[in-house]
C-alpha cells in the first residue's frame, strides 16, 4: 500500500502481515497469522479477544521479547517511525529499506529485524511495556530504586553526567558507572578518593531523576520508596512502579499487556486513570492489550479483535461497539453486562478457540459462528474494509441478518 | 525487622544452642563407651581400674562429671589425648590449621568454581556448555569419594609418580618458619616460593578429591535454580528495559538464583567436614579427620569428646552465616515469622 505524507507522519508504528509460530510437538502453532495493524500518534489502540488468541505475541514481538526458540518469526514486518529529534541518542543511518528521510525528521526502522544492540537502545527509551502481573515484574532481590535506575542509566548517561556537573571529561570508571558497563575493577576505581565524590554526585542526579519518575505517577513518598523491596508493596503500588520505569523515558509506544488483571477493581480505575492522564501529557501512542471488553471500550480510540492469532475486526470505538460487523465481536459484546440484561443472561460464546495447530483453510470462527456457511468451511476470509477506519473479516453481512 | 535487628537476635541465641550441644555431645560419649577405655588393659586389677575413675571423677553423678567437663573447657582444657600423649589443646591447633587449609581449598574453589558452572550451564540450557557440565556435575556427585581419592592416587602417586602424598616435604618443611600452620600462607609470609610450591603440589590432589563432590552439588543446584530464575517475569521486564543479556543474568537472575543455593553451600559444608575424615586418611594427611578416627578405633574419649564439639559449633556458626548470607540476598526472609 502507498502511504501519502500525512499518514506517513501519523503512524508511530505499523505491523505488516505479523506471522508468530511456535514449533511444537505436535506441529506449528500459528500463534499470531498474519496480523496488520497502524498505531497512530498519541491513540490507544485496544487489542482484545479471549486467552490464547495471540495477542500477548503480537505485543512482545514489538520488543522482540519473544521465544525464539522455540518460537519462529515466520514473516511480516513492525516499522517502527521514529521522530529523531526525540530520541538524538539513537545513531542516525538507517537499515536498508528504510531511506532515512530528512524531510520528514522521521526514520522508519523494522523492529522485528534490528540487532540486539540496536533493539536493546529501542527496549524502554523510545518503546517500553507493561507486564500482567506487577507482583512478578519486579526482582525481589532488589529495591525499588536500584531497579528504576537502570532504566535512566540504560538510556540516560549523558542527561546523568550533566546532572552531576560533569560533562565528557568524566573519569572513564564514572562513565561506566552512569552507564551500567562497570569492569571488574570499577568497583573500587570508583570509590577512590579521586572519584568518590563525583561517583556520589551521579548517584544523586540519579536519585533524582528516579524520585521524579515515581512522583509523576502520584505515589506517596517517592523518596521513601526508593528504598523499598518489591514485596513490601501492594499490587497497585507496584503497578505505579512499573509505570513510572515504563514511562520513565517518555517513550513513543508503551505496550500495556492485561496491566490491571491481577489487581482489584478498584486499584484497576486508578491505573486507568494515571496511564491515561500520563499518556495525555507526553503523546505516548498505548497499545492496550486486553480480554475485558468493557474495559477496552471506556479507554480506547481504536480496537482491533484477535481471535486465533488473527484481527477479525479493527475499527474506532464508536464503530466497534455502536456496529460490530464480525459474529465473534458480537458475541463478546452479548457476553458484556449492560443496563439492558437482567443478571444471569449473559451470554457467553458457545465453543472454544480451535488449536492453532497447522489451521486449515476457513474461516477459524466458523465451529462456533451462528452465521456459518459452506463458504466459511472453505474460504478464509480476509479483512475488508467497511468504512475508511474500520474491517471486518467475515463473508456474511451480519448488519443486515441480525438486523442491527 | 531490619536486618541487624535479625542478625543481633540470631547471635543471641547461640551461646544457648553451644549450651544444648555440648550437653548432647556429652551425654553421648558417655553411652558411647567408657571415657577410660583407652587407659586400661587386661592387667590391671580393680583396685587400680578403681583408682583411675576416681581419677576422672567417674564416681561422681553424671551432672558433676558434666559440669567439671564444661568448666574444664571453658578455661581451655579439653583433657588429655591418649593417642598423642600431649593435652588435646596443645595438639588441637595443628590438627585444625591442616584440616582448615585444606578444607578453604577445596571449599573455595567448589564455591566460585561451582557457581561459574552452574551459571555458565544455566544460562546455555540444553547447548554443549550444559551437557558437559552434567556430566561433571552427576559424576562428582555420585562416584564415592574413597573411591575416586584412591584412584587419583593409583594414577598419579603409585603410576606416575608426580603426586606427593602427606603435606609437605621434610626439608621444605623445616626451612621455614610456621607461624600459622597453614602451609601456603606460612610459605607466603617466609616469601618462599619454593614453600609455597610444595605447599601447594601436596594440597592438590587431596583438594580435588575433596572438593569434587561439592563443586558437583553446588552447580547442579545453581545450574536448576538459574533456569527456574531465568523463566521468571522479571527477567523479561528486565529486557524490556534495554539490559544487555549480560547484565540481565547477572544483575538479575543470578543474584536470585543464589537464594535457593545459599541453602545447599552450608549442607556442602557438612559435606565437605564428612569428607575430610576419608581423604586425610587416603593422603595420609595429619588433620582433625584423621585425629578423630584413629582416636575412635582407639576408644579415646578425651580427643572425641573435643572433635565432635568442635565441629558441632562450627555448624552453628556456618548455620548463621548461611542464614544472614540468605536474609541480605532476599530481604522476605527477616520480614517472615
Ligand atoms: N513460550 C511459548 N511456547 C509455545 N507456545 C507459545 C508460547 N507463548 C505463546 N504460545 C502460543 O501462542 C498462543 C498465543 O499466546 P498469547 O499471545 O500469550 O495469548 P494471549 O492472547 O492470551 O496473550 C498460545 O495459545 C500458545 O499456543
Ligand atoms: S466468515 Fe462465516 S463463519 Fe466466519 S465469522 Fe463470518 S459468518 Fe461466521
Ligand atoms: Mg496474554
Amino acid at each position: 500500500m502507498m502511504l501519502d505524507t500525512s499518514d506517513q507522519k501519523n503512524f508511530v508504528a505499523k505491523v505488516d502481515d505479523l506471522k508468530v509460530y511456535f514449533n511444537s510437538k505436535r506441529g506449528t502453532v500459528h500463534a499470531v497469522d498474519g496480523i496488520s495493524f497502524d498505531v497512530y500518534k498519541g491513540e490507544t489502540l485496544g487489542l482484545v479477544g479471549e486467552t490464547g488468541c495471540g495477542k500477548s505475541v503480537t505485543g512482545r514481538s514489538f520488543l522482540q521479547l519473544l521465544p525464539i526458540p522455540p518460537g519462529v518469526l515466520a514473516g511480516g514486518s513492525i516499522t517502527y517511525n521514529q521522530q529523531t529529534n526525540s530520541s538524538q541518542r539513537i545513531e542516525t543511518g538507517s537499515k536498508p529499506g528504510f531511506p532515512n528521510s530528512r524531510n520528514f525528521e522521521f526514520k522508519k526502522v523494522d523492529l522485528l529485524t534490528l540487532t540486539g544492540e540496536e533493539i536493546r537502545k529501542i527496549r524502554g527509551d523510545s518503546i517500553a511495556m507493561i507486564f500482567q502481573d506487577p507482583g512478578k515484574s519486579l526482582n525481589p532481590t532488589l529495591t525499588i530504586g536500584a531497579q528504576l535506575s537502570e532504566v535512566f542509566l540504560q538510556h540516560r548517561t549523558e542527561e546523568i553526567l550533566e546532572m552531576a556537573g560533569l560533562g565528557s571529561e568524566a573519569p572513564g570508571a564514572i562513565r561506566r558507572f552512569a552507564s551500567q558497563r562497570n569492569r571488574i575493577f570499577d568497583k573500587w576505581l570508583v570509590n577512590l578518593s579521586g572519584n568518590r565524590l563525583t561517583k556520589s554526585r551521579v548517584e544523586k542526579a540519579v536519585a533524582d531523576l528516579v524520585a521524579k519518575a515515581l512522583s509523576d505517577t502520584q505515589v506517596p513518598n517517592p523518596v521513601k520508596l526508593m528504598d523499598r523491596y518489591p514485596h513490601e508493596l501492594s499490587g497497585g503500588m507496584k503497578q505505579r512502579v512499573m509505570i513510572a520505569q515504563a514511562l520513565a523515558c517518555n517513550p513513543d509506544i508503551l505496550i500495556a499487556d492485561e496491566p490491571t488483571t491481577a489487581l482489584d477493581v478498584t486499584v484497576e480505575a486508578r491505573i486507568l486513570d494515571l496511564i491515561q492522564d500520563l499518556q495525555q501529557r507526553r503523546q505516548t501512542s498505548v497499545v492496550y492489550i486486553s480480554h475485558d471488553l468493557s474495559l477496552v471500550r471506556r479507554i480506547c480510540d481504536r480496537v482491533a479483535v484477535m481471535y486465533a492469532g488473527r484481527i477479525v475486526e479493527i475499527g474506532t470505538n464508536n464503530e466497534i461497539f455502536k456496529n460490530p460487523r464480525h459474529p465473534y465481536t458480537i458475541g463478546l459484546m452479548k457476553a458484556l453486562p449492560s443496563a439492558d440484561t437482567a443478571r444471569g443472561e449473559l451470554l457467553a460464546i458457545p465453543g472454544n478457540v480451535p488449536e492453532l495447530i497447522n489451521p486449515p483453510q476457513m474461516c477459524r470462527f466458523s465451529s462456533r459462528c451462528a452465521f456459518a456457511t459452506d463458504k466459511c468451511k472453505n474460504q478464509d476470509p480476509q479483512l475488508e474494509k467497511v468504512t475508511n477506519s474500520h474491517s471486518v473479516a467475515c463473508f456474511a453481512d451480519v448488519a443486515e441478518i441480525s438486523g442491527k | 525487622m531490619q536486618l541487624r535487628d535479625y542478625i543481633l537476635r540470631r547471635l543471641m541465641v547461640l551461646p544457648f544452642l553451644i549450651i544444648g550441644v555440648s550437653i548432647v555431645v556429652f551425654t553421648l560419649t558417655r553411652v558411647g563407651g567408657s571415657p577410660i577405655g583407652i587407659y586400661l588393659s587386661h592387667e590391671m586389677t580393680p583396685d587400680e581400674v578403681l583408682e583411675i575413675e576416681q581419677r576422672f571423677g567417674l564416681d561422681k553423678p553424671v551432672w558433676v562429671q558434666y559440669l567439671q567437663w564444661a568448666k574444664g573447657v571453658l578455661s581451655g582444657d579439653f583433657g588429655w589425648s591418649g593417642i598423642s600423649a600431649a593435652p588435646v589443646a596443645d595438639v588441637f591447633p595443628l590438627k585444625l590449621a591442616a584440616t582448615m587449609e585444606l578444607a578453604a581449598a577445596s571449599g573455595l574453589v567448589a564455591l566460585f568454581l561451582g557457581i561459574f558452572l552452574g551459571t555458565f550451564a544455566g544460562a546455555r540450557r540444553n547447548r554443549a556448555p550444559d551437557h558437559i557440565t552434567r556430566i561433571v556435575a552427576v559424576s562428582g556427585a555420585s562416584l564415592p569419594q574413597f573411591w575416586f581419592g584412591i584412584l587419583l592416587l593409583i594414577v598419579f602417586w603409585a603410576n606416575l609418580g608426580i603426586a606427593p602424598i602427606g603435606r609437605s616435604d621434610a626439608t621444605v618443611f623445616a626451612s621455614i618458619n610456621h607461624p600459622t600452620g597453614l602451609y601456603t600462607l606460612d610459605a607466603i609470609l617466609a616469601g618462599s616460593p619454593r614453600a609455597f610450591w610444595d605447599a601447594i603440589w601436596h594440597l592438590m590432589l587431596p583438594a580435588i578429591t575433596l572438593g569434587y563432590g561439592a563443586t558437583a552439588i553446588i552447580a547442579r543446584m545453581m545450574r536448576s535454580a538459574l533456569v527456574e530464575e531465568l523463566q521468571q517475569d522479571y527477567v523479561d521486564a528486565a529486557r524490556a528495559k534495554g539490559l544487555a543479556e549480560k547484565l540481565v543474568l547477572k544483575k538479575h537472575a543470578r543474584r536470585n538464583a543464589l537464594v535457593p543455593t545459599i541453602t545447599v553451600i552450608g549442607l556442602t559444608f557438612g559435606f565437605l567436614l564428612q569428607g575430610t575424615i576419608t581423604v586425610e586418611i587416603i593422603y595420609r594427611w595429619p588433620g582433625l579427620g584423621r585425629w578423630m578416627a584413629a582416636s575412635v578405633v582407639r576408644g579415646d574419649q578425651g580427643t572425641l569428646m573435643t572433635y565432635v564439639l568442635f565441629t558441632s559449633v562450627l555448624f552453628l556458626i556456618v548455620n548463621l552465616i548461611v542464614d544472614v548470607v540468605y536474609a541480605n540476598l532476599d530481604r522476605r526472609v527477616t520480614l517472615g515469622k
